[in-house]
């Protein structure tokens, strides 16, 4: 299963999250969001974690991109995946849900929470002594606006929690504008090396970085927690909605559905 | 009651090493020893009690058991999403310890009171509460929550010693026989209505219950009185809504008791919006010895 092309695996989930939403008579699925951190998600979800190690996904509205990534992996199966998505009654909500606790630790979609989650498992697997197990965590750089961001940070720092991989998706929008627009950039490299991590910043998008950044990251100095940036395209792979505010209110529907599959299989 | 909890917590911690005390900077001159015998498992975790919340709920999904802990308005106001999202609505063993419930921290003013946590924390999934009255109820409480899992809210008081022989710890308890009034009293206020009631020229009229813990049921015993005396007081250092005297309501409704006297005796937050010591704010809200004193004698 692992030996397929990455490259064909950003294209084969990303096709998987436009069919889902496709059944949404809405924009619930946030599929903007989704395609801005779906292959920052491939890479550190099946190509990086170990099993006993946890993922965070703090920016829960893009829990659709999860859901492809764990029904890939084999926790999720199509059927229960593309039968009960979005119908009364399933477990897979809009943002990221209580009911597969092995896997999703934390019900997430206030934005903000995440990071301090992930710094207080990473602190445990430290104090209970399981010193290989890491915890993860992928935000949004619009949800650093938020102030328990940095106290996560503070703490996680302070605390030497170098077992913590946190994950920025640097798309530079958020809900209503452009996040330097908004509060500035709350996820320039820069701020969160003054916080105490080990900061590196590669192209969100581009799997092969990613990796590199993550081997760049563990042989750094240890005793710092650590940041990934990508820097990424909100609607990445749709060109209709590519880097626009608009691609988070999008319903996937008629014309525009036919032209989102075709643009993906194009991709490059 | 912090420097009991003190003591109590480090003999528990030092068997149960999973637990883990945090605290929001607090305990200055009550916890120095606590962290000197903790060690790694005694975190300061600074003026920052949203992440405290949080990181506690992470370290509960990895097998500890938290504690976390500051002055009561923040750990319980302050933080409610967390509290709600990342302890409440996963159900995960985080036991939280406000000091100061009601006007505990008098001068101090409203920024600093907790007259309204209870209601709140009763609103939250999976939640219990504990309220003790007596200092002597600490370490049965903190016993049993180490080994109950899941979400609590303990609030603190700063206890009085009163003229009494203070009885074994159950969550729901008589403390005075009598037969002409059922007094129901929520945790700390007790230390203002016993002397209230010791006060009393008729003697044996009052027979006084006290809440250490919600929710709870009626018990066999407690019905039975409040059936005969068909006269209820309910006493709070808790506004109107949301407290004890709501959700006894609701138990005599569920129970089909409806008594001809029923009173809330409560707090009323703040008359004069003048500052000062716990017994002045009681006063205000007439809460006080004195006037409680005085509700009890009609």
């Amino acid at each position: 299963m692992l030996s397929r092309k990455k490259k064909n695996l950003s294209k084969e989930l990303r096709l998987k999250i436009v069919k889902l939403a496709s059944k949404v008579p809405s924009a619930h699925p946030h599929i903007g969001s989704c395609m801005s951190c779906i292959d920052m998600l491939i890479q550190t979800l099946i190509y990086e974690m170990k099993p006993s190690d946890k993922f965070i996904l703090s920016k829960g509205h893009a829990s659709l991109a999860l859901y492809v990534v764990f029904n890939f992996l084999g926790k999720i199966s199509d059927i229960e995946l593309e039968k009960t998505y979005f119908e009364d009654g399933t477990q897979f909500g809009i943002h990221t849900p209580g009911t597969l606790p092995k896997d999703i630790p934390l019900a997430t979609g206030s934005l903000g929470h995440g990071l301090s989650f992930a710094a207080g498992l990473a602190k445990g697997f430290k104090l209970l002594g399981q010193n290989n197990r890491k915890a993860y965590c992928l935000m949004s750089d619009g949800e650093c606006n938020e102030g328990a961001v940095w106290e996560g940070a503070l703490f996680a720092s302070h605390h030497k929690l170098d077992n913590l991989f946190v994950l920025i998706d640097r798309n530079k929008l958020q809900a209503f504008g452009r996040t330097k627009d908004v509060l500035g950039d709350a996820a320039n490299p820069a701020k969160w090396r003054a916080f105490g991590f080990n900061v590196i910043s590669c192209n969100g998008h581009n799997l092969k970085e990613i990796e590199n950044s993550f081997s760049q990251l563990r042989a750094l100095n240890k005793g710092k927690p650590n940041l990934l940036i990508g820097n990424t395209v909100r609607g990445k792979g749709i060109k209709a909605i590519e880097n626009k505010v608009v691609s988070n209110y999008t319903t996937v529907v008629g014309e525009f559905y036919k032209q989102a599959i075709e643009d993906i299989k194009n991709m490059d | 009651m912090r420097y009991k909890f003190a003591e109590i917590f480090e003999q528990i911690a030092k068997k149960d090493k999973k637990t883990v005390f945090m605290t929001g900077d607090l305990g200055f001159h009550a916890f120095e020893r606590l962290r000197d015998k903790l060690g790694e498992r005694f975190i300061n975790a600074g003026v920052a009690e949203h992440n405290m919340v949080t990181a506690a709920a992470g370290m509960a999904y990895a097998g500890l058991k938290p504690w976390i802990y500051s002055i009561a308005p923040f750990v319980t106001i302050k933080v409610l999403e967390e509290i709600r999202n990342d302890i409440c609505l996963p159900n995960y063993n985080v036991k939280i310890i406000g000091l100061g419930g009601g006007y505990d921290y008098g001068i101090a003013g409203p920024t600093h009171h907790a007259i309204n946590d209870v209601g709140i924390m009763m609103t939250l999934p999976n939640m219990r509460i504990y309220t003790p009255g007596f200092a002597e109820h600490i370490a049965p409480i903190i016993t049993k929550l180490n080994k109950e899992s899941g979400p609590t809210y303990l609030r603190l008081t700063k206890a009085e010693p009163l003229n009494i022989k203070i009885p074994q710890y159950t969550s729901l308890q008589r403390i005075i026989r009598g037969d002409k009034v059922v007094v129901v009293v929520l945790g700390s206020i007790i230390n203002k209505v016993l002397p209230a009631i010791q006060g009393l020229s008729r003697k044996n009229s009052v027979d006084l219950w006290l809440v250490s813990e919600l929710p709870f049921n009626l018990t066999k015993e407690l019905k039975t009185s409040l059936q005969k005396t068909s006269n209820i007081v309910v006493v709070e250092e808790h506004v109107k809504t949301g407290g004890l005297g709501d959700y006894f309501q609701h138990l005599l409704v569920e129970s089909k008791i409806y008594p001809k006297k029923y009173r809330h005796l409560h707090s009323r937050g703040y008359i004069s919006h003048r500052y000062g010591s716990r017994d002045f704010y009681l006063k205000e809200n007439k809460l006080d010895r004195e006037s409680l004193k005085k509700e009890l004698s009609t």
